[in-house]
């Protein structure tokens, strides 16, 4: 059941009516069962291992704050951990492995490998998981005694299968201090929900079209100017993509009374790779400076570590996204960007700077690398990614892959968002005249209607990380 | 999320808490539906889109017909409209050539791949009040009307012909004479969210913005004589020997594949089981034209066109069929149904369905002659 659906639609308004007309008492049951409700559409079976995992970090959690033994403990986290990034590492990179131990014995890549379906939003479900434990360990979070709340912590359909990842403090705080949404908060929880449908069928969707034939073939489709509009393309439909299924999930859990943190703030107006990961995926990037780039030192031991540390952290965040050594290339690439910039001092740009002649000029680079980055992301292999890159920069012309209303779409797109960035316009909707909130409520439906791609429901690139 | 003691209705409860927020709330949401109902009505449920709509579409080729017919002077009543499709072979120049004879002006809105739902629609359009023609022409393939595979009560394709022509008044019936049901809503929503329909052509305008705009506006200035002048293909399927007893055909040599395969295809076809679903489809749909014009003193000529480059093997007549059925209606005639079958050669076809220009011709002149006859002396 993808948000992009007419039935998704019918099943939250159905959750939405159970919600607000149940005794407050039966809301988190209520939650819970749409919850598990919207995971079992997909694969049923998947639920026992949702469930699995749901027991295990529930126990662990409470063992961990029950004992004070620091052994104790620690076998209690290390069992929750082995547990989350076992299943995490089967389902997602056990074919990985086989194939390159294959490659090393000089076997065929497929002598080891099985068929495996990866669970919906496993990726998610799991770092949430082990979050909620880590603090506890730390004991930064209580334990969570009732098992229904923590269950819905995990299985919150509006975030389960691609984000935001959400800290248990703030979930548990929502929950346990819930009233219902204020006038503004159904209005901005409507507006996002609206605006993230707009940006996955308009934006993401149509540009998919291109990047797709592009990197489906991208030997075939030579030159310069048809690479990078191959390239710009996907880099539109997975920020979209992406941000749009996000906006859509604050604005329903918004409308659910939830708050959840911002994912995506305009990445491609970073005047920095810095900058761009503190605007891209934002709860990602705070877990791993919080459970993985701090844990190793992060910039506490020197330089050279520093660099080291922040390597490390890109290049397990690059294997996150995917079981392929594209994407660990991919966070390498990054982690190397964000090294270059720590050691030349080129972080973001201050905040007052940001309006300066010089900004658009970095703005531009940070993008460029940001869309060389993609092409490692997307590529089929690392040999088209080579190729790619190499046509990126090659002589030949080539053809404009994107069609005149997608450059003009990307371009209205671009002013909408350096005005966003400037005066914030959006952000005021929901408290501005009605006729505002109307209009571009208006614009955005129809947008959708005109220019969504509707040919089929696309499923969201991030689902299957 | 405390539990709450005491047991207030969950329905009261819940509207009161929506109370104090109601006041910010509906007015926006008001504010958006007005919104956007009015840029869809303004935009796609008036004539401002269609009239920059790509010609060679379907939905264009059907405006681009019916404004023309529209615009066309009639000074009196002696008009002649011809509905159809591809096979209506109406040249109403060659038609109209014998007016002197005849006393009456011919046109045609035949439009390739229309069926009968779409011409009832036509000629709602096109004479609002039945009172603009003398005779209304409107072709049949077959008096027997066998089934065929596609069912033409769920023919989705007729909403994308007649989308500009769809008014919000037809969202009552117009869905419902689908037999899918999901169908039904479908096209519920197209009529009422027209812009949808229209996507595809409106991502193609937004990338030629100027072309189309030029492009429609040269249609609608010269498309009237384009199609007035057309004198059809001049190619024949000559030398072709059709086998109808073992459904073979002996091809010239010049024949490419192409050629072959569709003559097979078309003639020699699989057929199913004849249940009856057409002539309940043309019941219904000839039904609703003859009682459009009860009355108006409008008559409604049926024919049959020609079937084949050669005579197809005649089949017993079927007794109960639409047609048959409808010929006693008053104001309704029923040509012979053998009238055209003089011009089943294959020197008169341009391939398995459609005659030639030379064909056309012919075929055009057979018919004002025979409307003449039925319609008598024109009024004056």
């Amino acid at each position: 059941m993808l948000f992009n659906t007419p039935q998704f639609f019918a099943f939250l308004a159905v959750v939405l009516i159970l919600f607000y007309c149940a005794p407050r008492s039966w809301r988190r049951i209520i939650l819970l069962a749409a919850s598990y409700f919207f995971y079992m559409s997909w694969i049923p079976k998947f639920i026992l291992l949702l469930l699995t995992l749901t027991v295990i970090d529930y126990a662990a959690a409470r063992w961990i704050a029950r004992t004070e033994s620091p052994r104790s403990r620690k076998v209690a986290l290390i069992v929750s951990l082995s547990a989350n990034l076992g299943l995490l590492g089967f389902f997602k990179y056990y074919n990985f492995f086989a194939a390159n131990i294959a490659h090393l014995l000089d076997k065929p890549e497929n002598t080891y490998a099985h068929s495996i379906i990866l669970p919906l939003g496993i990726s998610f479900h799991t770092f949430q998981s082990m979050s909620y434990v880590i603090d506890v360990y730390r004991r930064e979070q209580k334990p969570i005694v009732n098992p229904i709340d923590y269950a819905l912590f995990i299985s919150f359909f509006p975030q389960l299968v691609a984000g935001p990842i959400v800290r248990a403090r703030e979930f548990f705080a929502d929950l346990y201090h819930w009233h219902a949404p204020n006038s503004e908060e159904v209005l901005r929880g409507l507006l996002l929900v609206i605006l993230g449908l707009a940006k996955k069928m308009v934006m993401a969707d149509q540009f998919a079209q291109v990047a797709n034939t592009y990197f489906k073939d991208v030997t075939g489709h030579p030159g310069l100017l048809t690479a990078w509009s191959g390239v710009v393309a996907f880099g539109i439909q997975i920020y979209f993509d992406f941000s749009g299924y996000t906006d859509m999930a604050i604005g329903m859990a918004l409308l659910l009374g939830f708050h959840f943190p911002v994912n995506f703030r305009r990445p491609y107006l970073a005047s920095s790779i810095t900058d761009f990961w503190h605007r891209w995926h934002m709860s990602l990037s705070r877990w791993l400076r919080d459970y993985l780039y701090i844990p190793l030192g992060g910039n506490r031991n020197g330089r050279l570590m520093t660099y080291r540390n922040l390597m490390l952290t890109m290049l397990l965040g690059g294997l996150w996204h995917g079981a392929s050594w594209n994407f660990v290339v991919w966070g390498g690439y990054h982690g190397a960007l964000l090294s270059i910039e720590r050691m030349f001092g080129l972080k973001r740009a201050p905040e007052e700077n940001r309006w300066t002649l010089l900004y658009p000029l970095r703005a531009i680079l940070a993008f460029a690398l940001a869309m060389f980055g993609w092409v490692f992301f997307r590529a089929v292999n690392f040999h088209d990614s080579i190729y790619v890159l190499d046509q990126m920069f090659s002589g030949q012309i080539g053809s404009m892959f994107l069609m005149r209303w997608q450059i003009d779409l990307a371009l209205i797109t671009l002013v909408l968002a350096l005005l966003e960035e400037k005066l914030a316009w959006f952000e005021k909707l929901a408290v501005g005249p009605a006729w505002a909130y109307g209009a571009v409520c208006a614009l955005l439906l129809l947008s959708v209607e005109l220019l969504g791609y509707t040919e089929a429901a696309v499923p969201f690139v991030y689902f299957q990380f | 999320m405390s539990t709450v003691r005491n047991p207030i209705p969950a329905f009261r409860r819940y509207i009161s808490s929506l109370a104090p927020n109601s006041v910010k709330v509906f007015p926006r949401i008001l504010a958006t539906l007005v919104f956007f109902a009015a840029f869809e009505g303004a935009v796609f449920h008036t004539r401002l889109y269609s009239s920059i709509i790509e010609p060679d579409s379907t939905a264009g080729a059907m405006e681009t017909q019916l404004n023309n017919e529209l615009k066309r002077p009639k000074p009196d009543r002696n008009q002649v409209l011809a509905v159809g499709h591809s096979r209506m072979a109406l040249l109403p120049r060659i038609a109209d050539d014998m007016k002197p004879s005849t006393g009456y002006r011919f046109a045609s809105v035949g439009i390739g791949g229309t069926t009968v739902r779409c011409w009832y629609y036509e000629l709602r359009e096109l004479d609002p009040h039945a009172n603009r023609y003398s005779a209304i022409i409107i072709p049949s393939d077959d008096y027997n009307e066998p089934d065929s595979y596609e069912n033409l009560n769920d023919r989705d394709l007729d909403t994308r012909y007649l989308i500009a022509r769809l008014k919000l008044g037809d969202l009552t019936e117009y869905p419902q004479s689908f037999d899918d049901y999901k169908l039904k809503w479908v096209t519920f929503g197209d009529i009422l969210f027209k812009g949808y329909v229209y996507k595809r052509d409106f991502l193609d305008f937004l990338s030629h913005p100027e072309e189309r705009i030029a492009k429609a506006s040269l249609n609608d200035r010269d498309s009237h004589g384009w199609y007035y002048d057309y004198v059809g293909p001049e190619h024949s399927v000559d030398g072709l020997v059709i086998d109808w007893q073992h459904n073979i055909a002996h091809y010239p040599a010049s024949f490419t594949p192409e050629q072959r395969k569709l003559i097979e295809d078309v003639l020699f076809g699989p057929k199913p089981r004849d249940a009856g679903v057409l002539t309940q489809y043309l019941r219904r749909w000839y039904g609703r034209i003859i009682d459009y014009y009860r009355g108006s003193g409008t008559k409604l000529i049926f024919l049959r066109v020609p079937r084949a480059p050669q005579p197809p093997p005649e089949h017993p007549p079927k007794l109960n069929s639409a047609i048959r059925q409808i010929a006693s209606e008053p104001d309704v005639v029923v040509l012979d149904e053998h009238l055209f079958d003089q011009l089943e050669r294959t020197d008169l076809f341009a391939d398995p369905m459609h005659l030639n220009g030379e064909g056309m011709n012919r075929f055009s002149r057979i018919l004002a002659t025979e409307v003449q006859r039925v319609l008598g002396p024109p009024k004056s």
